[in-house]
């Protein structure tokens, strides 16, 4: 069974999305509502395939695991899109859904449609144009972090049982020093994640399966990975 | 041409070519005609404050004894501040020396004879016409107290007060809106004038030779008439016979109509004018503004924008060619102007300095063709300032970038990289998001290294960041134009590098003072 990435509605977000994800899935395909496909904007030679609202999801491959699949849902009509998130949700309980929203108010309502994850997508453009005027140098920073293929990387390390910090309280470290990386936060067993700045985790005893967000130079990062567990991105 | 003659010519180009004395005149015209000058208003509330002192001095004067030195400083100080403006207003109202060699250049182009006195005559006409307008007579006229020997003159204080309409932009709005109905207070004026003298002279005949009457002159005749068609009726002078209640009728009927179509004149004129008098309060005050982001075009994305901005210490203006999307702006608390920002002449109207006043031009409409045209509009403008933009299609980046923009954000391909990390490493990505947003009072700060700092804390060890639970994230260098990951203890702070930290906000607030404060032992 393939992991895939399902895209439903075939626009200019679905392509740019096929194309991030490319090399992270095994298979990509784009979903187009009814059957007006233009050929020539499908310049990644993603497999496009047509689907329509009804509950009938024969279409998508039965070599897909479709539990463990994410689909993205990127109608540009947002009621076609919360239909379709709902529709989604309704047939594949476990699906990993992320839909796309143009306002807080679709936002809302995708999420209550079932989706795990929405981008909002007029306030993510508008948070990075205010922090490019506000806070340039941070947001030259951590978008080189996230989105481009800078020296500087984030990863999530989930530590592991038995190695030397499990036990010793999160103030008693500094691993800036000792492994060249930054912990930005902590994120606990039921996955809420916390930041590192805060009061009460100043005093938190590491424990085993604790996964922390560190910043750092790959190569600082890998040993410090090696030093205190696995990687789990 | 006369050695006389070549003699004013000479010195008329001297003074054209005169650096210094061109400077004095320009500073001299900012200071008293160029609203755009800062420093014009400072000049204008002090010669308010003059205006009222001395109006209030002669109003104590009426009744009491005021001190001598008040009284100099009322005739004389004064005055001759106001005599001093008044020559001032004079010298910049024209130029003579232009006129001069703009006439004896014209001769000699033609090949004509030139005459100095006719271009002399020429700059007298401009300097009359200066002397004859209604603002030049009440300044001569409120310096006119200084010859206060003639009693009559003294009462020209009160003409100061006239000198307010130069000084307060309301006044001239209000009379510049009632200019507008100039024809229709003409008829106004012509059809009052004929009531009462009508009624004047029809009242005067029936009732003066009526002993009962109060009316026994053509001017009691001529005060009743105005005041009952005023519809004032102060009853002082009243009518008393049949044929004159008669005339007083007619009076009254008129006067309603007289007064009916006064209101609606002023009412008519202020309702066309209200649009434009507004947009001349907000053009004054986005001048007055020291710094601020200018938005473009007022849809979705940029309401948002406008939110995350809302703690910025710039000022956020909005220019739109479209009423109603400036309307929510307004709505939205902002100050919005209906102006196409694609066309120049919307920044001429403006009256801002581009490059000194804005910080930053976002071109924000939700299309490709308007921004590369607002992009390339303003960069006609100014090849400095720093421009913005939305890109709607990938397919017309390159028409943004040559247009002259300096960043451009492409919201489709950001949606494919967030997909990206949300598929790949998502609480990572929440963490950073959540971060950049100041959620849970977790915040990350750029600060700047000034000179003070730098010369107060020499290196990264010295920052203390581990008492203000504060993470040194890194440096920004501003000579290598690097960011450096994690410093060293022992890594130098210099002038302009900015310091990226993350902590709690409680905190940040206090380490920033402390680095602002940290004397050097």
């Amino acid at each position: 069974m393939k992991k895939a990435a399902l895209i439903f509605g075939y626009n200019d977000y679905a392509l740019e999305i096929a194309k991030n994800l490319k090399s992270g899935y095994e298979k990509v395909t784009i979903y187009a509502l009814g059957s007006e496909v233009d050929a020539l904007k499908n310049s990644h030679d993603v497999e496009i395939k047509s689907f329509d609202l009804s509950d009938n999801w024969s279409n998508i491959d039965e070599d897909t695991d479709r539990e463990n699949s994410i689909a993205f849902c990127v109608l540009e009509d947002s009621a076609e899109n919360i239909f379709l998130t709902i529709s989604l949700r309704s047939s594949f309980e476990n699906l990993n859904i992320i839909a796309l929203s143009n306002n807080k108010q679709t936002a809302s309502k995708l999420q209550m449609a079932g989706a795990n994850k929405v981008i909002p997508l007029v306030q993510t453009t508008a948070e990075m144009i205010a922090e490019m005027l506000q806070k340039p140098i941070v947001k030259e920073v951590f978008h080189n972090i996230l989105f481009q293929n800078s020296t500087l990387k984030i990863a999530q390390v989930k530590m592991n049982e038995g190695n030397i910090y499990v036990g010793k309280e999160i103030s008693e470290i500094d691993w800036s020093i000792k492994y060249g990386v930054v912990v930005l936060a902590l994120v606990h067993k039921d996955m809420s994640s916390e930041f590192i700045y805060s009061y009460k985790i100043k005093h938190h005893i590491i424990d085993k399966d604790d996964v922390f967000i560190v910043v750092g130079y790959a190569k600082d990062i890998k040993e410090f990975e090696e030093m205190t567990g696995s990687r789990c991105d | 041409m006369n050695f006389f003659t070549r003699l004013v010519v000479d010195f008329a180009y001297f003074l054209n070519a005169s650096i210094a004395y061109q400077r004095q005149k320009r500073f001299f015209y900012d200071v008293l005609e160029n609203d755009k000058y800062p420093y014009k208003k400072h000049f204008d509330i002090f010669m308010i404050a003059l205006i009222f002192s001395s109006v209030a001095i002669l109003i104590v004067e009426v009744k009491s004894e005021i001190n001598i030195y008040l009284k100099i400083f009322n005739i004389y100080v004064i005055s001759i501040i106001f005599l001093v403006e008044y020559v001032l207003r004079f010298w910049i109202s024209s130029s003579v020396s232009d006129m001069i060699i703009k006439k004896s250049e014209h001769a000699v182009a033609l090949g004509r004879k030139f005459y100095l006195y006719k271009a002399l005559l020429s700059a007298a006409k401009e300097k009359l016409r200066f002397v004859l307008s209604i603002k030049a007579i009440i300044d001569l006229l409120a310096i006119l107290p200084l010859f206060h020997e003639l009693r009559l003159l003294r009462l020209f204080v009160v003409f100061r007060v006239f000198k307010l309409f130069r000084y307060t932009k309301s006044f001239q709005a209000f009379a510049s809106v009632l200019a507008t109905k100039k024809f229709e207070f003409f008829i106004l004026f012509i059809f009052s004038s004929i009531v009462i003298f009508v009624s004047s002279v029809l009242v005067y005949v029936m009732e003066a030779q009526n002993p009962k009457s109060p009316i026994n002159t053509l001017f009691d005749a001529l005060y009743w008439s105005i005041v009952t068609i005023a519809t004032v009726g102060y009853g002082d002078i009243v009518a008393v016979t049949t044929e004159g209640r008669m005339v007083a009728i007619f009076v009254i009927i008129a006067g309603i109509s007289v007064l009916a179509f006064t209101t609606s004149i002023v009412v008519s004129a202020f309702t066309e004018k209200l649009d434009e008098v507004r947009e001349i309060r907000t053009v004054d005050t986005i001048r007055g503004l020291k710094h601020f982001y200018l938005i473009c075009g007022y849809e979705s994305v940029a309401q948002e924008v406008v939110k995350k901005l809302k703690n910025t210490k710039y000022g956020v203006i909005v220019l739109d060619e479209d009423a109603q999307r400036v309307e929510n702006a307004k709505k939205d608390g902002l100050i919005a102007i209906n102006y196409d920002p694609g066309d120049v002449e919307s920044y001429e109207k403006l009256g801002i300095d581009i490059n000194l006043q804005v910080k930053t031009i976002l071109c924000l409409r939700e299309s490709d063709i308007e921004n590369v045209y607002t992009t390339l509009t303003v960069r006609s403008i100014s090849k400095d300032v720093n421009i913005i933009s939305l890109l709607m299609d990938d397919a017309n980046r390159k028409k943004l970038i040559f247009a002259g923009a300096n960043e451009i954000f492409y919201p489709k391909g950001l949606v494919g990289m967030i997909a990206k990390e949300l598929t790949g490493r998502p609480v990572a990505f929440e963490v950073i998001h959540a971060l950049r947003n100041d959620y849970y009072g977790v915040d990350v700060e750029e600060i700047l290294v000034d000179e003070r700092m730098s010369q107060n804390i020499l290196y990264v060890s010295e920052l203390n960041c581990a008492k203000f639970r504060i993470i040194l994230l890194g440096i920004y260098k501003k000579n290598t134009k690097r960011f450096f990951f994690n410093p060293l203890e022992e890594t130098m702070l210099e002038s302009g590098d900015y310091l990226l930290f993350i902590g709690n906000n409680a905190f940040m607030g206090e380490f920033e003072k402390y680095l602002h404060k940290k004397i050097r032992r």
